[in-house]
Parts: structure tokens; C-alpha cells; sequence
């Protein structure tokens, strides 16, 4: 065992430090937009067009912040962005899972043909199919309703394509010795298949939540009613006239909006960035 | 270098359309439960994808501007979108941005996954954690953020480069540069869920695979070659169509950065179908071209369908 | 409709499930109009202040504004009339007027304009032309100003430059005067005025520019872009703006109006929400007509059109015409310009009802010199693209006459569609 590892050592120990300057310089570039969106959120409007531009405040203020409340109905439009993706997200992944299951573990007639069928509407642009999914919303009489924003959303394909291939990936001895003991689908689909992808459905879960929580098009369209609003539709009304956006403004309109998602990610990065993949079953 | 020893075929990633079926109970029985299971997601995606898709087909046809009037006219907007040098123009951004994109996105994705699955690097949970953020912040934010940073006039980045010597000039301007620009943004923000996705198909490769090939002598660029790589062609097969979509479909972050300028040097596909449908009114012809992209996109994502299911088929 | 055939089994039933039905009969009562606008600023409080005002007026019809961005109202505006979920009224920028018209998504207003109760009799007469589609009115203006010089004061004094340019020639050598290049890097750190190249404010800097040499852009339907005018207009500026280095290059309307508000631009041109914006980052302004050009003293001008949409009932189109006169009628049309601080609408307001406001004093004594930009115009879009193409390559430096002719051809195109 002991020249294994020492050979080991000697392979990876530069290339870690190499690895490892790479990486410090690659997460600062990453992290430099978060940062100017963090730090301009503080910074007097004198400073924000400033030349030389700095990082930090000078003189760090809380008047952005103080204008994006006075000027948008803040706590609402968080309350309907957590209403919105967060509905989505539930209904979304319990209805994308029973599909997936189906697709993934019954050999029905058609199934392939179905998988292609789902996949492919993923590659209409959202764009094309606004305005007849906003008539039909209008017909079923939901506009301005959390049943008309969330419901259109409420399964997706990319949901039921990613968790179908979680779901392959889980062997399959264990649903056979459960459907020996004449166990129903269902129950196999509950407490076998789901508790073992809990990590994928975590991950769908995530990006269901951030994706919903940050589209523009589709609550800026369909909500006439600006109390209806999300919060990252609400960004827009920071605009000024001309098209003028106030860039300490709207820094801090967008950190408050992104900061949910970023301490939800954090509290739950853990379990999700360390497990993602094992299915549970290793 | 001799694969014997190498024992790949013990474990088979599922394949993206296949898949192993052991049959139990009648085939009418399995469909019926299938049903079941199928029917939430079949209505939702039925009322709300499927008949909007079906609905702007119909329009594809007509001259409709959405306020009742509409005439059938046929293939007219059909003809209009194969010789129309707007998009045409439009067609060849897509691709240039999807050649900018897609490998940049896949490629960095892998490279940081691969980094970040082996054990050895410090900082592990920091760095992952790190390089996820920029998903969680919306297309708006971001290139609101990034045009900032690289303004000539004020951008923070600009300032930095021009005191490195660099000039960067006006990127966003620049015909030349301002689709790579968009590109990047893009890359930023997504590149961050391919590389989990691709840390999750690292993690299902069995250990036991590399010990094998490391008792067999080979060296990392072999392990990789022979072992990670085909291992991880399904999640490649994955994460490439997914980001192929993604760049085909890009708006977001061009409509906020450059509205498709330097005069139309970044006008793609859907900013066309955008200003077609939404600032001139002619949802017939914005249908037209968004059903030509769908069939661009499908028959794309069959091409590397086929091209992953072969590489997995030379593995067995 | 086609599409209420879907609603049948499954979504009937979720249709059932669904919390509140919309629409319904509005024959009784009193009549309710919801209005969208993007009155964001002490504009948009004003104007509260006038539809509430009317409210309290009348007891049968009730306006329920609706504030959203410009840019919100063009997003949106589509898909809620499309499913009949549209706004009554809706004020939108003017040149996007026609192209709604032409498709049918609002009222004809011709006899309202007919009708002397209405108060359009003395509006500003290319406000008016703004509302025109193939010889019918569909709109009111809400605001007409023509495009002006905004300039700070400071940077002036400091140059010792004492006389604001009346020509092009002053207006450059002021520029010259007011461009300052410090460490002689040859990127000046102060610029005498900022000239967008693309994306100009209301996108009308550079057809301000070619009306000034006696150019045009489109007249009675024909392009007329490629004329020497135009072309002698392209190569001053673009020599002035290169060769003089008075402006910075590939800035678009929003990057000049920041620039300005910097302090790093001594002139801009722009509109009157540039007053509160330069008070806003303390910057002393004072606002000028655009100096004349050889041929004429013009300019562009921004406009807001109000417009009834196809969404109304006659009893809500008749409500909403009420409103609109309300809104036009001589108290109303002081009280809008002193508190938006665009200068009135009508030429019958005497200019000493506005004199208290200094902005809408100065911009009513230019307001004359303002022409509505593209009016009549369906395919703005295509025709204003062409434009920011050819001013963004000119000033790059291309030729001008070809660039001219590829401008002519696309404009010309987008008039036939």
C-alpha cells in the first residue's frame, strides 16, 4: 500500500498547487460580478459614476436600499416571488417525478416516442408560445391569479427528463424483490425509488426554484396587476424615464432580490453539492 | 496499452433513450399504471405547452398581429424566413454563439469538475460551493452586472485591464467583440449547473474502476481517456444537449446588454422572433421562425444523440 | 375563437377551480378604465393627481392607473389585448403609435377630434401629426418637446466659454473649448458634448442633425435618407466627433445621459427628465435650443401618445374620450406641463401661465422647432435600426455614401412591408 501512496503524492502535489492557483483565480473572476453587485449596492450615487472606479464605498450608505423599498411594494412582490417559485417548484417535482417514474421503470407502449415528444418541446422558444399561453390562462379566467402564474409551470420537461435519468440510473434488483412481494407500483414509486433520489430531486428542486424565482418574461407578461408581480419583474420599474437605470439602485434591488437564493444555497449547499450524486444506494 | 484489466462493462450508465426492461404483468396492465403515473404532467404539459405550440403553428400560417384580424396566408411567412437576410444574419449569430457558447460552457464545466472530484485539492467545498453562485443570480442581474464592470467609462474591469496595459475598449460596441462578450455572461452564469451536473456522473464512476487501472500502470491522461470519459458520456450527452438549447435559445442577457447591437452583430434568432412578434406585431411570422428553430434544435439533438450512443456502443 | 373550444373536460374543470372569473358585464354602473402609463416620476404624480381629480368629478366613471416602464408597456401590451385583458387607455412613446393603429389594436379617434367639447382644437400641430396613421387620428398626445441642448454650467464657467453656441460651427469650437485631455493620453478626461452614435434619446439626435442641414428621413412615404444634405451632415459630425475628439464614440442614449450626470460631459442632448436628473447628482444645468443648423433651427421631439385600445365598449371608449378632454382642457393642461415639466400642449396656454417653471419655460419658447419623429411611420422599428446602423458607421469611420445608399434601401423597404 505505502509506495502506492507515496507514488501518488509525488504525481498530484504540483499539479495541485497549479490546480489550485488556477481555481483561486478562476472563483475571484467568478465571484468579482457578486461582488460589485454587493459593494455598489452601498455606494452613494457620486460614486457609482466615478472616475477612478473602486470596489469598495467610500462612504458606504443605505440610501439605495431605503429607495428600492419606498419604491417598490418590496415585501409583497417577495412574498408572490416565494408564492411563485416556490409553488412551482412543489408541484413541479412531484408531478415531473410520477412521470419520470413512469418513463423510467414501467415498459408501457410508446414510451420512447413519448420521451422524444416531451424533450422536444423544450426547443420552442418560450417567446413563440407567449401569447397563446396567455390567452388560454386569460380564457380559464386565471390572469392575476397565483393559479395563472404557477399552474403553466407546474410540470416541465427538463424535470421529468433529468429525474427519469436519475431514476434509470437506481438498480433495479430491489423493485423486483418489492414487486415479488406483490408490492404496488406506487408504493415502489414512494418508498424505494423517491427516498433513493432524494439527492437528484434536491438538485431539480434547486434549479426549478432559481429558475422560476429569476424569469423576467413570464411575470412581467402575465401580471398586469403590478401587486402581482415577482420580484425580479419588479427590477423593472427601477428603471427611469429614458431608460436611465440608477446603477446603485438597481445593484441593490437585484442583491436583495438574489439574496434569498444565495442563503438558501448556502444553507443547503452542503447536502446538495456533496451528495448530488450518489444515489444512496453505494 | 492493453483495456483487459480494466473492467468497464461491469458498470453501463444508462443509456438517454434507452434503457433495460425486465417485463412484469400483462402490457395492458403496465400501460394503464403507466397512465396514472403519466397523467399530472401529461394535462399540465398538454394545456400549457402543447397547445400554445399547436396554437402558434396555426398562427405560423396567418398574418395574425394579435388583435383579432388575421388572414390565412399560406407558406408566405414560411418563404419570408428562408430569404429574409435579417435572418439570415440572425441564423448565422445563433451559430457563432452557439460555437462560443456551448464548448466554452461544457468545457469549463468538465475541467473544473474533474479539478474538484479528485480529493486531493484543498478548499474542495469552497470552491464548489463558489462556482455554483453565478446560477442562482438571474440573466438580467448578471448582465446588468458585467456591463458595468466592463463600461469604458467607468467599468471597474476596464479600469483594471487598462492598468495591466490591456485595452479593452468598448467590447459591447464592438462588432467584433461584443458577441463573445454576451457569450461569456452566458457561460458565467450557466456554466455552474453543467459542472455539478458533471460532478454527479463523476461520483457514479465506480473507484474501483481507476484503482484497477492504476494497479494496470496508467497515468492520469490515460485514466481519463479510457476510463472518465467514457464513463461520462451520457452526462456529456446531457449537459451538451441542454446547453445547445440554451444557445439556441439565448435572449436574456443580449436583450439587456447589447438589444442584439453593434448594429444587429448580436441580433440571434429569438431577439429576431422577440422584434418580430413583439415590436412589429407579426406573431405569423415570429411563429414561422420559432417553428423552423425547433426543427433546427430537434434535429441537432438527434445528431448528438447519435454521436454519444455510438461512443457508448464502441465501450460494450 | 378557435381556442375557447379547448374548454372542455379537463380544463373546464381546473376553470371551475379557479378563484375569480374576469370580464362580466359592465352595462350597469358606473364604468370603470384601467389606463397604463409609464409616468414614473413627478409626472406620474401629477397625473394622479388629474385622473383622481376627474374621478372626484363625475360619479360614472372611475380610471384606475396602472404605472409601468415604457419599455413594460410594449412587452405587455400584445399579449393582454390578444386575450382581451387589455388596459382602456394606454400611453405609450409616439413613434410606436402606428404600428399598433395599422394592426387594429386601438380606437379611431377622428370624431372625438371632430367634436369641439374635446379641447384638440389648439393643440401643438406636429403633437398631432404624432397621432395620424394613413390620414386617421388614434391617439392624443400626452407630452410634445423637442429635443434640447442640456449643459453644465460649471464646466462652462471653468472654460470661460460665456456664450451658448448658436451655430454649428460654435457649437463645435465650444466643444473643442470644453474637451479636456489632462495626461495627453489621447482619450480626453472631459468631453465637450456627448453625441450618441446609436440609441440616441426619443432616437432622435441624428434626425435633429439632418433637419438641421435641410435633410430629411422619410417624406410622404418615399426614403430620402440618401441625400447630399445627409451625407454633408454624416462627414461634419463624424469629423468633428473623430478628428476633434468632442464627443466619446459608441455611446448609446442612456451611456450620454450617465456620462452628463458624471459631470464628464459638458453638453448633452436630451430631454427634460435630464433637469432632474443633473439636480439629482448636483450638477448646475441650464437647457438651450440645439444650436441651428445651415439650413434650419430644428429638432426631433419626443412624444407621448395616448390612445384608446379596441378592449372598450363604446360606453368605456366614450369614458375614455371624456377623460381625454379632461385632461386636455385648459387648467388640466397647465397644471400637466408645470408638474411634468414638459411645456404645454396646446398653443393657446400664454407662456407667462408656465413662467414659474424655468425648464417649461425654457422648453416652451423652443417647442415650436420640434417635428414628430417618423409620424405615420408603421415599420419604425426596421426604419429607426437603419438609422442607428448608418450614424454608428459613419461615425466609425466608413463611407458615407455607401453607407447612405444601404440606409436608403432598407428604409425604404421597411415602407413598403
Amino acid at each position: 500500500m505505502s509506495p502506492r501512496r507515496g507514488n501518488r503524492l509525488r504525481e498530484i502535489r504540483p499539479g495541485t498547487v497549479l490546480a489550485t492557483i488556477a481555481l483561486v483565480v478562476v472563483s475571484a473572476i467568478v465571484l468579482l460580478p457578486i461582488a460589485i453587485i454587493v459593494f455598489t449596492a452601498f455606494k452613494p450615487a457620486v460614486e457609482v459614476n466615478a472616475f477612478p472606479p473602486s470596489l469598495l464605498p467610500d462612504a458606504w450608505t443605505l440610501d439605495n436600499v431605503r429607495e428600492v423599498t419606498s419604491e417598490l411594494p418590496f415585501a409583497r412582490l417577495m412574498g408572490n416571488s416565494f408564492l411563485f417559485a416556490g409553488g412551482v417548484t412543489l408541484f413541479a417535482l412531484v408531478f415531473d417525478s410520477l412521470a419520470a417514474y413512469a418513463l423510467a421503470r414501467i415498459d408501457f407502449t410508446g414510451r420512447k416516442v413519448l420521451l422524444v415528444a416531451i424533450i422536444a418541446t423544450l426547443m420552442i422558444p418560450f417567446q413563440a408560445t407567449l401569447i397563446p399561453l396567455y390567452q388560454l390562462v386569460a380564457d380559464l379566467g386565471w390572469v392575476n391569479t397565483y393559479t395563472g402564474l404557477i399552474a403553466p409551470r407546474a410540470a416541465d420537461a427538463f424535470g421529468i427528463f433529468f429525474l427519469r435519468q436519475f431514476f434509470l440510473a437506481l438498480p433495479r434488483d430491489i423493485d423486483s424483490a418489492a414487486r415479488m412481494d406483490g408490492a404496488s407500483e406506487f408504493r415502489l414509486f414512494r418508498s424505494i425509488v423517491i427516498p433513493n433520489a432524494m439527492p437528484a430531486l434536491l438538485t431539480l428542486g434547486l434549479f426549478t426554484f432559481v429558475n422560476n424565482w429569476n424569469d423576467l418574461l413570464w411575470p412581467l407578461v402575465f401580471t398586469t396587476d403590478a401587486e402581482m408581480g415577482t420580484i425580479t419583474s419588479g427590477l423593472t420599474l427601477l428603471t427611469g424615464p429614458s431608460g436611465i437605470v440608477p446603477h446603485g439602485v438597481m445593484m441593490a434591488g437585484s442583491l436583495i432580490a438574489i439574496l434569498p437564493l444565495v442563503i438558501a444555497f448556502l444553507f443547503v449547499q452542503r447536502r446538495f453539492i456533496e451528495n448530488i450524486a450518489t444515489t444512496g444506494l453505494k | 496499452m492493453s483495456a483487459d484489466h480494466v473492467p468497464v462493462r461491469r458498470y453501463r450508465p444508462p443509456a438517454p433513450l434507452g434503457g433495460r426492461r425486465r417485463a412484469t404483468g400483462s402490457q395492458s396492465g403496465r400501460n394503464a399504471k403507466a397512465l396514472l403515473f403519466l397523467t399530472p404532467a401529461l394535462i399540465i404539459l398538454g394545456l400549457f405547452v402543447v397547445w400554445p405550440m399547436i396554437s402558434a403553428l396555426r398562427l405560423s400560417f396567418t398574418d395574425a398581429s394579435g388583435f383579432g384580424r388575421e388572414e390565412w396566408v399560406g407558406l408566405e411567412n414560411y418563404v419570408k424566413v428562408f430569404t429574409d437576410s435579417d435572418v439570415f444574419d440572425a441564423v448565422t449569430n445563433t451559430a457563432l454563439y452557439t460555437v462560443l457558447f456551448t464548448p466554452t460552457a461544457v468545457i469549463a464545466a468538465l475541467g473544473l469538475a474533474l479539478l474538484l472530484n479528485s480529493p486531493h485539492m484543498p478548499f474542495r467545498s469552497f470552491f464548489r460551493t463558489a462556482l455554483f453562485v453565478p446560477f442562482t443570480i438571474s440573466f438580467a442581474v448578471a448582465a446588468f452586472a458585467w456591463s458595468y464592470l466592463i463600461d469604458p467609462q467607468v467599468g471597474l474591469l476596464n479600469y483594471w485591464l487598462r492598468g495591466m496595459g490591456v485595452q479593452m475598449g468598448n467590447v459591447l460596441e464592438d462588432p467584433q467583440l461584443a458577441m463573445p462578450a454576451v457569450a461569456f455572461v452566458a457561460v458565467w452564469k450557466l456554466f455552474g449547473f453543467y459542472f455539478v451536473i458533471f460532478l454527479a456522473g463523476l461520483q457514479d464512476i465506480p473507484s474501483s474502476l481507476y484503482e484497477a487501472a492504476r494497479i494496470d500502470g496508467a497515468g492520469p491522461w490515460a485514466r481519463l481517456r479510457r476510463i472518465t470519459l467514457p464513463l461520462l458520456s451520457n452526462t456529456m450527452a446531457f449537459v451538451l444537449i441542454f446547453a445547445t438549447i440554451a444557445a439556441l435559445q439565448t435572449f436574456d442577457q443580449i436583450y439587456v446588454m447589447t438589444g442584439g447591437g453593434p448594429y444587429g452583430h448580436t441580433q440571434t434568432v429569438v431577439m429576431e422572433i422577440y422584434e418580430s412578434g413583439f415590436r412589429k406585431l407579426d406573431i405569423g411570422f415570429a411563429s414561422a421562425l420559432s417553428y423552423v428553430l425547433l426543427i433546427a434544435t430537434l434535429i441537432l439533438s438527434l445528431v448528438q444523440f447519435v454521436f454519444f450512443g455510438r461512443r457508448e456502443k464502441d465501450l460494450s | 375563437m378557435t381556442r375557447t373550444r379547448i374548454l372542455t373536460g379537463v380544463a373546464a374543470t381546473l376553470a371551475l377551480m379557479a378563484a375569480g372569473c374576469s370580464g362580466g358585464g359592465e352595462d350597469d354602473g358606473p364604468v370603470e378604465l384601467t389606463f397604463w402609463h409609464g409616468y414614473s416620476e413627478a409626472d406620474g404624480d401629477v397625473l394622479e393627481e388629474i385622473v383622481a381629480d376627474f374621478n372626484a368629478s363625475q360619479d360614472d366613471i372611475t380610471i384606475n392607473t396602472e404605472l409601468k416602464t415604457w419599455a413594460s408597456i410594449d412587452d405587455t401590451l400584445l399579449t393582454a389585448l390578444s386575450a382581451g385583458e387589455g388596459p382602456g387607455l394606454v400611453a405609450m412613446p409616439a413613434e410606436r403609435l402606428p404600428v399598433y393603429a395599422s394592426k387594429g389594436a386601438f380606437a379611431s379617434l377622428d370624431d372625438f377630434y371632430a367634436d369641439e367639447s374635446s379641447n384638440t382644437a389648439n393643440l401643438v400641430p406636429g403633437a398631432v401629426a404624432m397621432e395620424e396613421v394613413e390620414g386617421e387620428k388614434f391617439g392624443v398626445p400626452s407630452g410634445f418637446v423637442p429635443l434640447a441642448v442640456y449643459y453644465n454650467t460649471a464646466l462652462f464657467d471653468a472654460a470661460g466659454v460665456t456664450e451658448f453656441p448658436q451655430t454649428w460651427d460654435e457649437w463645435v469650437s465650444a466643444s473643442k473649448q470644453l474637451t479636456v485631455d489632462e495626461d495627453g493620453d489621447g482619450t480626453p478626461e472631459q468631453y465637450g458634448v456627448v453625441l450618441p452614435d446609436h440609441a440616441t434619446v426619443a432616437n432622435g439626435l441624428w434626425p435633429s442633425l439632418f433637419y438641421g442641414n435641410g435633410g430629411d428621413i422619410v417624406d410622404g412615404g418615399t426614403a430620402v435618407i440618401d441625400s447630399p444634405e445627409n451625407a454633408e451632415t454624416l462627414e461634419f459630425w463624424s469629423s468633428a466627433i473623430n478628428a476633434d475628439q468632442i464627443s466619446p464614440t459608441g455611446i448609446d442614449g442612456i451611456g450620454a445621459d450617465e456620462l452628463f450626470s458624471g459631470g464628464k460631459a459638458a453638453m448633452t442632448v436630451g430631454g427634460p427628465w435630464m433637469a432632474s436628473i443633473a439636480a439629482e447628482n448636483e450638477i448646475d444645468y441650464a437647457i438651450a435650443p440645439l444650436p441651428a443648423g445651415p439650413a434650419a433651427q430644428a429638432a426631433s421631439a419626443i412624444g407621448i401618445s395616448m390612445a384608446v385600445t379596441v378592449d372598450t365598449s363604446d360606453a368605456e371608449q366614450a369614458a375614455a374620450e371624456e377623460f381625454l378632454a379632461y385632461f386636455l382642457n385648459e387648467e388640466n393642461s397647465v397644471k400637466w406641463s408645470l408638474g411634468s415639466g414638459w411645456p404645454p400642449l396646446r398653443t393657446d396656454i400664454p407662456a407667462d401661465a408656465v413662467a414659474e417653471n424655468p425648464t417649461v419655460a425654457a422648453l416652451t419658447e423652443i417647442s415650436a422647432t420640434g417635428r414628430p419623429l417618423l409620424p405615420g411611420v408603421v415599420n419604425s422599428v426596421d426604419v429607426l435600426t437603419a438609422i442607428d446602423e448608418l450614424t454608428q458607421r459613419a461615425v466609425a469611420g466608413e463611407d458615407v455614401a455607401t453607407l447612405l445608399a444601404e440606409a436608403q434601401a432598407e428604409i425604404q423597404t421597411a415602407l413598403d412591408d
